[in-house]
């Protein structure tokens, strides 16, 4: 995290904006969570923020713009290869500098690029408790640490750091089991403005196929017994490689992480000859592979390899 | 006698006594603190006028490293012939003595000591491993190009990663086998 140190660290935060709820003195886990949520949603805000994902840092100018009931997001990249990447209802785009290439897609199951919580934090109570750690000071701001424990082994331990005027988080690690971080984002400084201007996002065209959500009762598989807390988000049947052939996602999730089910012909993933047939990890996502029937089926997201299993095990096709 | 042996010395540190005399020169030097200073200074002076750099070896170099080898666990394992401790040592602190010598004379002459400082490549693999890498058993999975472009396809339908993660990158390094599920 050297290179962290690197980066000034400055926190600015401006006291005018009356649009986040007032704050109690001492706040219970959950109720900050839900004072997170409202402020993520509702104000206007853009910082430095810095990704750590397999290994690597990636830092990122984030801006956050809401009025009027509608938000966006961009965040720019600082390092090679430059790009833009900008959330305006439920569709993100992506803007490569360097190659002039873009694409968009349609995300209506993910609401941001920092934290993805559900609306409500008593839906986490099933899963994970959650715990006032502390506080702690992160980018010369004093921050409330509040700890995402979860009750089984089937999910990732989590802690965010949010700041003590309006509850942004300025920092949140996910954990594995042996309690090594597996993602981290740090923001290194963040200013809090009254107004921001919305970035036109009409000349954006979709470059790829709009993905439009159906029914997950046409799927041709179901998955006979979820892990606790887990449910479908979303489901969709379009080619994802460079041929026609359709692929089944359907999206799992448990309030904090996602999972994804990935169904298609095994004979066009050559799923006999290459499929991994152990569990696999990139960073905090583990994958596995599976071959049901002649399809291939594959389980991937920021969840322990036991929920993969778990997941994949309990994959049948539909009669 | 002492006029002798330091220019023993002195010819020792030029590498330009015949081997028997060095051998005979350092079993002397064992046995005769006055002897071992004299070493010690002479290596100093030698390698000081030699070189920029200085570096000062302690007197009991060669001991401490041949009691430290002393103090190793010792294996009964079976032997052709008994070993003869008294020669043994006598080798044993000749060939330390030689290592120093060589050590003081060649730091800055790659040449001769040509492992004085390791490529920064060479201490990459010198570094040992994270515990958390241990955990990485197993095969390693088969990554042939079709493979990764459908995992790739997968990463980017699945989640924000791919935008706030690094782009491009060929994510096989980073493929490792956590755990083994195929029965």
């Amino acid at each position: 995290m050297n290179a962290l140190k690197g980066i000034f660290v400055g926190l600015l935060v401006s006291a005018g904006n009356t649009l986040a709820a007032a704050p109690p003195q001492t706040p219970t886990a959950k109720h900050a969570l839900a004072i997170m949520l409202k402020s993520m949603q509702d104000l206007n805000y853009q910082g430095t923020v810095v990704f750590l994902k397999n290994g690597k840092l990636e830092p990122m100018q984030y801006t956050h713009v809401s009025a009027q009931g509608r938000e966006q997001e961009r965040l720019i990249s600082l390092n090679a290869p430059l790009r833009e990447i900008i959330r305006d209802t439920g569709n993100v785009s992506c803007f490569f500098k360097t190659t002039q290439q873009r694409s968009a897609e349609h995300r209506p199951f993910e609401h941001s690029f920092l934290i993805d919580a559900p609306d409500n934090p008593d839906d986490l109570d099933a899963n994970y408790t959650l715990t006032l750690l502390g506080e702690e000071t992160i980018a010369l701001q004093p921050t409330y640490i509040i700890a995402i424990q979860p009750k089984d082994q089937l999910r990732y331990a989590r802690k965010i750091w949010l700041e003590k005027q309006h509850f942004l988080p300025l920092k949140a690690t996910v954990y594995d089991h042996a309690g090594k971080t597996v993602e981290q984002l740090v923001f290194t400084e963040l200013t809090i403005k009254s107004t921001l201007p919305f970035t036109d996002t009409q000349s954006v065209k979709n470059v790829t196929k709009p993905t439009d959500a159906v029914s997950s009762a046409e799927a041709s598989f179901t998955i006979q017994k979820l892990p606790s807390g887990f449910h479908e988000l979303f489901f969709t049947r379009r080619p994802l490689h460079n041929s026609a052939q359709p692929v089944d996602h359907l999206l799992l999730g448990d309030g904090l992480t996602l999972v994804s089910v990935y169904m298609e012909q095994a004979t066009n993933a050559q799923a006999s000859i290459d499929s991994p047939k152990a569990v696999q990890s990139i960073g905090a996502i583990n994958f596995f592979s599976r071959t049901v029937g002649g399809f291939e089926f594959t389980v991937m997201g920021e969840v322990p390899s036991e929920t993969i299993k778990l997941i994949a095990e309990n994959i049948k096709l539909r009669e | 006698m002492n006029k002798e042996l330091n220019q023993y010395l002195s010819q020792l540190l030029d590498d330009e006594l015949d081997h028997q005399v060095a051998l005979d020169l350092l079993q002397k030097i064992q046995t005769n603190p006055d002897l071992k200073n004299t070493l010690t200074r002479y290596t100093a002076i030698n390698h000081a006028l030699k070189t920029d750099d200085f570096l000062p070896l302690p007197a009991d170099f060669s001991e401490k490293i041949a009691r430290q080898i002393d103090q190793e666990v010792t294996y009964f394992l079976p032997q052709k012939k008994p070993a003869r401790p008294h020669y043994k040592r006598v080798a044993l602190a000749a060939s330390v003595a030689v290592v120093a010598v060589l050590a003081a004379r060649g730091i800055n002459n790659p040449q001769i000591f040509p492992m004085q400082s390791p490529a920064p490549q060479q201490l990459a693999k010198q570094t040992p491993v994270q515990p958390n890498e241990q955990l990485t058993v197993g095969t390693t999975p088969q990554d042939p190009a079709s493979l990764n472009a459908r995992i790739s396809d997968y990463l980017d339908a699945h989640n924000n990663g791919v935008y706030t993660g690094e782009v491009d990158v060929d994510f096989r390094p980073l493929t490792k086998v956590t755990s083994y599920n195929q029965k």
